[in-house]
């Protein structure tokens, strides 16, 4: 893992009933997008919340930049940037004065000029001034990640930031999410919905009745999970790929049309040399995709359902 | 940071245009132009008026407006303050300021002077026809300054706790639930304000009283009550009052921001605050009730009973305060929390011995021998009466704190609105044994022609003696009010009269026959 930006470490939060987080331990370094995954009710907006200080802890610590809540909160608060599951806007207030807003409380150098790079990475240069009550739901989550984005934060939290959003405001956000990853930031992304973590997340942690079940990257994940199912397509000399596949000794295999998929249960370098091997007997591959290393399989195959 | 740069303030302040603040500034010149335009009829031509000076007119229109500011600032802005926060707590902007690199102090500063800014317009241009009215009318220079500066920091005291109760309470109705209580555990005191001088609000009170003596020019406020011997001017000593609670509210709301409901207050600083009251209106009382009061009408309070079982009423009103202040503000370790939570909720050997329950009960059985020891002394036919209402709100000192600390250890936080509530239904018990003896007392002094005393009892007495009938009468009187109050209150035009005609139509059913029987009775015997 690159130079960890985020560290929990045994975090615990109570509720008069119930233990929303127990014991959880998890480190998302800079350029990773980790995924946080779980049914409802397993705890991750509370971990969120208990990340930045909104939500009290009973124990454990957190460590943002190397910063703690308790010793410099100040410090932290600059690396820190949560967005919640819902949108949080002065609605009486234009796109622009909601930010300015932010911008003060923050403190950033260059007010107007961050401001308007903010509104213009989240599409919303032509809304500047707009007021709040009038955009539209997927408008206003993306204003609340532009306030988020204002003090340049080395750590993100965003939590169910795609919910609410039409297919191309999906689209949009997996866009900014990858500019952000090339940025070097590290994300805490949680979400119920799988598919759209998976275009960005690296590395994911799956949590359940407030405990973490899994973590790591996806393809360890992958692996840890066992058996991965491939999915392979070509253009031409189907027969002699088959052949291939048959001969490393490939579980499920099934033929679809110019294509197959089977179960494979050896590791990622034994997975490359199959691949190289299809390419060097001349299969001209269109296609190669391990459906195994899809964050569904990883949580179906988790255990991590029951509540759903 | 300048609070002109706080950006709480800043947004507050926009907010506050973009919702129209022309309108209500024009609204308050209209009231104030109104009220100046009357001085200035009466100026030019004061045969159309009952007044006798021009001072005696700019009094009563200087009343008019200041008691308009009041509402305004008061009233109007800790309504405004508290529901915006509560607003934005719901809306999670709280969390999103609480986010930022921004102080606690800075955040409660913002809400605090920010959220009632158009309150504030309209308050200060009243403020500047109240200054026109004093001018025109030539009265005292002090008065004008004096006047504003108590107005001014009554709303910032209430503005203060505003902000707690926006940050504690979920829904924004509950602070309004919570003054209507202040309101009316205060309601009395109203009318004696001379005696309720080291109460923080004073200044409301005072202000209310300035001109109720009518031609008499001495201000109640600027008398000087001992304490312990000391002179202190009633003013400067409620001011000082209000200056140390608005510390410990303060210290109270930037403690804690991100979660407002975690123990604000170390308990030193509650047994201090607590102190500091009981012991002060302590000493007030008792020299006011040896006649050390150097009040304006030289009145004696030394043999008044009525005045003695009133003194100790608002005497219990003062400690009452402090002990919800101290209940409100618990002095609860973090640590026990954290233990109730994980033991899954609170066991009551652990909240006694280790939280504030105990100490509460521990003050509100001193604040209630302070109280009885008032009673004793007082104790006479119409002391029974007040011993009535004495035991309800001994009930209620003991009730409170247990509630409110029980519910934080044992419930969800938002079970504080739920006692609330009960706070709100135990203030009325009270305030309905006196409303008994107030009701009817005024018939039978004026058409009866029965001595004060004497009215209030028999209207007490009859209210018992009837007690099912008083009971449906009162309860179709609530449910005429809220229907009265709906349409902007324009129904109490229609109940007022209802009101007193009901009244009088009681008098003749409960006393003019007996009342005929009994000044028959001499005359027969003649």
């Amino acid at each position: 893992m690159s130079n960890p930006a985020l560290v929990i470490e045994h975090l615990r939060v109570d509720f008069p009933d119930v233990v929303a987080v127990n014991d959880l331990t998890l480190t998302v370094g800079a350029g990773d997008v980790c995924g946080l995954i779980g049914p409802n009710g397993a705890g991750k907006t509370t971990t969120m919340r208990a990340i930045c200080g909104l939500q009290e802890c009973t124990r454990g610590s957190v460590r943002v930049s190397g910063y703690e809540i308790a010793g410099e909160p100040d410090e932290l608060k600059r690396q820190l940037g949560f967005m919640p599951d819902f949108c949080p806007t002065y609605e009486q207030l234009t796109a622009s004065e909601f930010l300015d807003h932010f911008a003060r409380a923050y403190d950033v150098p260059n007010r107007a000029k961050r401001i308007e790079e903010c509104l213009e990475l989240t599409w919303l240069t032509e809304k500047t001034n707009a007021l709040c009550e009038e955009l539209s739901r997927g408008m206003k989550q993306r204003l609340v990640l532009a306030k988020t984005l204002l003090p340049d934060p080395k750590v993100l939290l965003l939590d169910e930031p795609a919910s609410g959003l039409d297919p191309l405001g999906r689209i949009e956000l997996r866009k900014i999410l990858l500019q952000l990853r090339e940025a070097g930031k590290a994300v805490l992304i949680s979400s119920h919905i799988l598919t759209e973590l998976s275009g960005f997340c690296n590395t994911a942690a799956i949590m359940e009745r407030g405990r973490l079940v899994t973590f790591g990257t996806i393809a360890e994940l992958g692996q840890k999970m066992g058996r991965r199912q491939m999915s392979v397509k070509w253009r031409a000399d189907g027969d002699r790929a088959l052949e291939i596949l048959k001969s490393a000794n490939v579980k499920n295999l099934e033929t679809t049309n110019l294509g197959a998929t089977f179960d494979y249960d050896g590791d990622t370098n034994a997975l490359d040399e199959l691949l190289k091997t299809l390419v060097v007997q001349g299969v001209r591959i269109s296609e190669w995709r391990g459906t195994g290393d899809d964050l569904e399989q990883i949580f179906l195959q988790s255990g991590a359902k029951e509540l759903m | 940071m300048n609070i002109f740069e706080n950006p709480i303030f800043i947004t507050q302040k926009r907010l506050a245009h973009r919702a129209g603040v022309l309108a209500p500034i024009l609204i308050a010149a209209l009231i104030g132009l109104s009220l100046l335009s009357g001085l200035i009829a009466y100026l030019a031509d004061p045969g159309d008026f009952s007044f006798r000076s021009p001072q005696e007119a700019g009094k009563v229109f200087y009343g008019w407006t200041i008691g308009v500011e009041i509402l305004l600032l008061v009233i109007g802005g800790f309504s405004k303050i508290s529901r915006t926060l509560a607003e934005e707590r719901k809306a999670g902007l709280w969390d999103s300021n609480c986010l930022t690199p921004l102080k606690p102090a800075q955040i409660v500063a913002g809400y605090w002077l920010g959220s009632g800014l158009r309150e504030f317009f309209m308050a200060a241009i009243l403020a500047g026809t109240g200054l026109v009215i004093c001018a025109l009318a030539k009265l005292p220079l002090a008065l004008w300054p004096g006047t504003q500066i108590l107005i001014l920091s009554t709303a910032l005291f209430f503005g203060l706790l505003a902000s707690l109760v926006g940050m504690a309470f979920q829904k924004p109705q509950t602070g309004i639930l919570l003054i209507g209580v202040l309101v009316v555990f205060y309601m009395p005191s109203l009318a004696f304000s001379k005696f309720t001088v080291t109460n923080f609000l004073l200044p409301v009170y005072s202000i209310a009283n300035l001109f109720s003596g009518g031609d008499n020019s001495d201000r109640d406020w600027s008398g000087w009550p001992e304490i312990f011997g000391l002179s202190v001017p009633p003013v400067l000593l409620s001011l000082a009052l209000q200056f140390a609670l608005e510390i410990f509210l303060w210290r109270a709301a930037v403690r804690k921001t991100a979660n407002p409901c975690q123990p604000l207050l170390l308990r030193w600083e509650a047994i201090a605050i607590f102190a500091l009251l009981i012991v002060s209106q302590h000493a007030l009382v008792w020299n006011t009730w040896h006649g050390a009061f150097g009040l304006s009408n030289n009145h004696s309070y030394q043999n008044g009973v009525e005045d003695d079982t009133l003194l100790a009423v608002t005497h219990c009103g003062t400690i009452l305060i402090g002990v919800m202040i101290l209940a409100f503000a618990s002095p609860l370790p973090e640590r026990v929390r954290l233990e109730a939570l994980r033991a899954g909720g609170g066991n009551l050997r652990m909240i006694f011995s280790r939280s504030a329950v105990s100490l509460a009960l521990a003050l509100a059985a001193v604040a209630s021998i302070a109280s009885l020891t008032q009673f004793i002394f007082s104790f006479s036919d119409e002391g029974t009466v007040w011993a009535v209402a004495a035991a309800n709100l001994f009930i209620f000192f003991l009730m409170f704190p247990l509630l409110l600390e029980f519910c934080r250890l044992r419930f969800k936080r938002r079970a504080l609105g739920f006692v609330a509530l009960w706070l709100f239904v135990l203030c009325l018990l009270p305030l309905f044994f006196l409303q008994m003896a107030l009701w009817l007392a005024p018939a039978l002094i004026v058409v009866g022609g029965v001595p004060l005393g004497e009215a209030l009892r028999l209207s007490f007495v009859g209210c018992c003696r009837n007690w099912l009938a008083v009971g449906v009468y009162s309860l179709a009187f609530v449910f005429l009010m809220l229907l009265a109050t709906l349409p902007i209150g324009l129904g109490w035009i229609a109940l007022l009269p209802l009101c007193f005609l009901s009244s009088y139509a009681a008098y003749l059913d409960m006393f003019e026959a007996s009342l005929e029987v009994l000044e028959a009775a001499p005359a027969a015997g003649r």
